[in-house]
């Protein structure tokens, strides 16, 4: 049953409303924690309550005598029978990191797995880790990647010399050249806080053992179920072919579930040794520690310009603090290489140069999160824009005119060497322009506010390369190069049409999506196709959800093999009707003449086609099932802009958003409602990015923030209506399709920091440390005294 | 004190009597006792709203009510949503037909809040909407598309 709110002719562009939520409306999902599985056991981890210490003794005697309990795992135990994870080579490592499933001799983050308790429910779970008594020989911590690089700081690993996980230099064009010509030079020192995803619904996996005909079947909150049955495989010392791994319903992933942990593996290891099923789900508690957080940047930016406000050169200094580990898969080079790596944005700048880092801290490793480097980057450059703009005494849009890639430029190769192929930044500004009015948003701000507010407007475009291919690397300087993934169509017996691939949804409607694309394609009724996304048993190999991909490659693959079902399907229809192929089309689920004269249905084909096969020919009857792969070879930039206004009350230090326009161009768009729903949700965690959202550590690398009491993330009342527009271009990805998980969350960050300091900036203030929260926006109006980490750099 | 204790509670109209450890969530109750596996389970300590039941028609957070609080009492989950011909709730539907949910974790606890909502405020404003689920969070959505559903569904009647 479906039908769609905006039907057009293709499916391909309707608003087609998808099958797959429906039980997720009627509470019939399935979730990793409504998963049950007989006799299966429970999991509970103890963690470490230190930053860094030394692991004297772990005493579980007394938990392993308390009823109920199965058994009590130490990292020793799993020494020489696992492998643990080490940091993934990276073409810019610093030194390495080894990460032991359960902590080995030190832990290193508060948070860290110590111990594993199986038991035959979670409370007699939880209860046994409050028994074991664990010896900690605290160690000095380091918390503050500008202090971890120095040669006298304590080490996080003796392997790693200034705890440089990663590190990096780069440079091309004339930079100094530009500096020293500029007319203008402007420098500012940005910090953006760390946060995390957040997903409403945690880790978790359970992991059956002999289910059907596999030893291991491990059910995972997940983004890459291929890529985690590879490495459960590689890590157990297990054939791949005995594991299988399915993602069910996922309640939220946005690149935290993206990354290999200890933890499920962990699970894995129990059910294969002690031959029965069992579970662990994550807490919300275990969730604000043990998964991975995002951004935690120092950027020190400059910005040469010629008097005009045309940017001749940028020059940017990163510190990331990347936690205690080299995330698993990705490395630590996510945020530190692409934070400064594209740093240029949707400009057309010649010259830029970078120095970067990812130093590891004591605390919970940086991993993917929605948009890795760029909102930080983007949110960085808009201000120092502004903050030219305003010296050169230019309008916000008029400078950001005079500096995007135009259209008619493209394709355009920037500084850091990727080639914007067909994006409408200009239009896309023009379009929020317009749709703002912000000429009046600009002449009511210059009028005094009767109600004592600052009024700020914030412009920031973006530029977000998706759908990578394998000539793009996702992750700069590792090994990792996906950029290739499959569907198999098959046309059943009964003509239905499934479509299996190994692209889980975590609420982005692929299914759906896919069905739209094969039902343009193929003919064949929307109702007629089904989709299955979240099983290595059944799809074909793919690298997954992430990287705002998924739709293009899922799309991509569907297309390929689409027109090779087709061949098949109309020869069969030509044999079968006695017609000439070139007679033939397929609309409706039917196979017919173009007069119509003559048809047979694609369920009495398919039928015909198992159950008779010894009428038709067998060079003719090849079977109704093709596997395509897609490599798009390069990604798409996809992009847009966002006008923001906003009120600061000068007294409080609130922030309230006023009106939200964006305009995006994300390419040939396949289902409009989804995409929508898609932008408005990255422009919500922009907005808790840029004013509420940041975890906050101690001193001593103590977490502060781990309820959602303490860690805010927005709610209904904090998101305005967002109003959205679209600009788009057609990518050279078949289909056109371009990725949109991930460039609003963007946009969204840098308009809104703008906003806010052009609010500041009207009563003499300014900010460059986020979020913004009341405290930093009465401290860059003066009205609490400034700590100056942020600020001012030397000009 | 005793570790468990008898309760009887009616959950979707129908009475159970079962014994379960005083330590027991509702949410847990209703979910691994009774395999209502509808109701989800966030944050655990009441801020995220996505356990939101109806416990004697006022909503309440499963996670931070115990199984034992709850005898005597009249439960609604989503699964007690649907009418009895086995057609979705009009709020179900109208969720559906404003692509009202994503990842759907939420969306349980949204429609128990959106429904006690419309019964108490049948034509609320914009804000009112927006207020009424401030204490339902959702991370996908923005909740454009949820208030959107909401006052659709308030446009119309609801059963």
């Amino acid at each position: 049953m479906s039908d769609a709110r905006f039907v057009n002719e293709r499916m391909v562009g309707s608003s087609v409303i998808p099958d797959e939520a429906i039980p997720l409306v009627e509470g019939d999902g399935r979730f990793l924690n409504d998963i049950k599985l007989p006799g299966m056991y429970h999991v509970a981890f103890l963690r470490s309550q230190h930053a860094h210490a030394r692991l004297n003794c772990v005493d579980a005697s007394e938990a392993r005598r308390l009823p109920g309990v199965i058994k009590v795992l130490t990292g020793e135990e799993l020494l020489g029978k696992v492998d643990p994870f080490r940091s993934m080579p990276n073409r810019f490592s610093g030194g390495e990191s080894v990460q032991h499933w359960l902590a080995v001799d030190k832990v290193r983050f508060c948070g860290e797995a110590v111990c594993a308790v199986v038991a035959e429910d979670r409370a007699t779970a939880e209860d046994a880790v409050d028994l074991i008594k664990v010896d900690y020989e605290p160690l000095p911590a380091v918390t503050d990647p500008r202090q971890g690089e120095r040669d006298d700081s304590p080490l996080v690993h003796d392997s790693c010399p200034n705890n440089y996980l990663i590190k990096r230099e780069y440079q091309r064009g004339e930079v100094d050249e530009a500096f020293r010509n500029a007319h203008l030079v402007v420098k500012r020192k940005f910090r953006i806080g760390r946060k995390q995803a957040l997903c409403l619904e945690g880790r978790g996996c359970v992991a059956g053992y002999r289910e059907n005909t596999f030893a291991l079947t491990v059910w995972m909150s997940h983004q890459l179920p291929y890529v985690v049955r590879h490495y459960l495989a590689k890590h157990l010392r297990i054939a791949e072919t005995d594991v299988r791994v399915i993602i069910p319903h996922t309640g939220g992933g946005f690149g935290q579930k993206a990354s290999i942990y200890p933890e499920e593996f962990v699970c894995a290891w129990l059910a294969l040794t002690l031959r029965r099923p069992v579970k662990w789900v994550e807490d919300r508690i275990e969730n604000m520690v043990a998964s991975t957080h995002a951004r935690d940047q120092y950027i020190e930016l400059e910005l040469a310009a010629d008097c005009e406000g045309r940017i001749l050169a940028i020059s940017s200094d990163v510190w990331v603090d990347v936690g205690a580990y080299s995330t698993y898969l990705w490395s630590a080079g996510m945020e530190p290489l692409q934070t400064a790596g594209l740093m240029p944005g949707p400009y057309r700048i010649e010259a830029m140069r970078y120095r970067t880092r990812g130093v590891a801290t004591n605390k919970t490793p940086v991993g993917p999160y929605r948009a890795v480097g760029r909102p930080s980057a983007s949110a960085s450059l808009e201000l120092l824009i502004d903050e030219m703009a305003r010296r050169l005494k230019l309008d916000s849009v008029e400078v950001r005119m005079r500096n995007l890639i135009p259209v008619e430029a493209m394709p355009y190769r920037n500084a850091n060497n990727l080639v914007h192929d067909n994006v409408n930044y200009v239009p896309c500004l023009k379009l929020a322009v317009l749709k703002s009015d912000y000429e009046r948003q600009r002449s009511e701000q210059r009028n005094s506010r009767p109600n004592g507010k600052l009024r700020g407007i914030g412009v920031a475009c973006f530029a977000e390369l998706t759908g990578l291919g394998t000539s793009t690397a996702v992750g700069p300087g590792t090994l990792l190069q996906p950029g290739r993934d499959a569907a198999t169509l098959r046309l059943e017996t009964t003509g239905v049409l499934t479509i299996a691939a190994a692209l889980p949804s975590q609420g982005q409607r692929i299914m759906t999506a896919m069905r739209q694309v094969a039902s343009d394609e193929l003919g064949i009724k929307l109702e007629d196709i089904t989709s299955i996304t979240n099983d290595t048993a059944t799809a074909p190999y793919g690298f997954g959800t992430f990287a705002s991909r998924t739709a293009v490659f899922g799309s991509g693959a569907v297309i390929k093999a689409a027109r090779e079902l087709r061949q098949r399907i109309l020869a069969m229809g030509a044999y079968i009707l006695q017609v000439p192929i070139e007679e033939l089309t397929i609309a409706n689920s039917v196979v017919q003449t173009v007069d119509r004269s003559k048809s047979i249905s694609l369920r009495e084909m398919a039928e015909k086609s198992y159950f008779s096969a010894k009428d038709i020919p067998q060079e003719i009857n090849q079977g109704f099932e093709v596997t395509s792969f897609y490599d798009p070879k390069f990604g798409s930039f996809a992009g847009g802009a966002h006008i923001v206004v906003v009120d600061v009350d000068p007294k409080t230090g609130q922030v309230k958003i006023i009106r939200y326009v964006a305009a995006e161009d994300v390419g040939t768009i396949i289902n409009p409602a989804v995409v929508e729903g898609q932008i408005i949700g990255g422009i919500a965690q922009g907005i808790g990015e840029a004013l509420l959202e940041e975890l906050v550590y101690d001193e001593a690398g103590q977490p502060r923030t781990v309820t959602l009491a303490d860690y805010l993330i927005p709610s209904a009342l904090e998101i305005p209506r967002i109003e959205l527009h679209h600009a788009n271009a057609p990518s050279a990805a078949l289909g056109g399709f371009k990725g949109c998980g991930e460039g609003s969350i963007i946009g969204a960050l840098g308009a809104v920091v703008c906003a806010v300091a052009d609010a500041l900036s009207r009563r003499g203030g300014d900010i460059h440390e986020f979020p913004a929260s009341p405290e930093r926006v009465l401290k860059g109006l003066g009205v609490l005294p400034s700590d100056g980490q942020a600020g001012r750099g030397s000009e | 004190m005793a570790r468990e204790q008898p309760i009887k509670v009616t959950v979707n109209g129908r009475t159970y009597e079962k014994i379960v450890p005083v330590r027991l969530s509702l949410a847990d109750f209703l979910r691994d006792h009774l395999h209502l596996t509808g109701t989800h389970i966030g944050c655990e300590h009441g801020v995220c709203g996505a356990c939101t039941i109806s416990m004697n028609g006022r909503s309440a957070r499963s996670c931070l009510t115990l199984a034992v609080q709850a005898d005597g009492a009249e439960i609604v989950t989503i699964e007690g949503l649907r009418a009895e011909d086995g057609r979705r709730h009009p709020m179900q539907q109208f969720f559906l037909e404003n692509f009202a949910l994503q990842c759907g974790y939420c969306t349980p606890g949204m429609l128990m809040t959106a429904i006690e909502l419309l019964r108490d405020n049948p034509k609320p404003t914009e804000h009112e909407v927006r207020e009424a689920i401030s204490g339902n969070l959702c991370r996908c959505s923005g909740y454009q598309a949820i208030v959107d559903a909401i006052l659709a569904a308030a446009g119309k009647e609801l059963a």
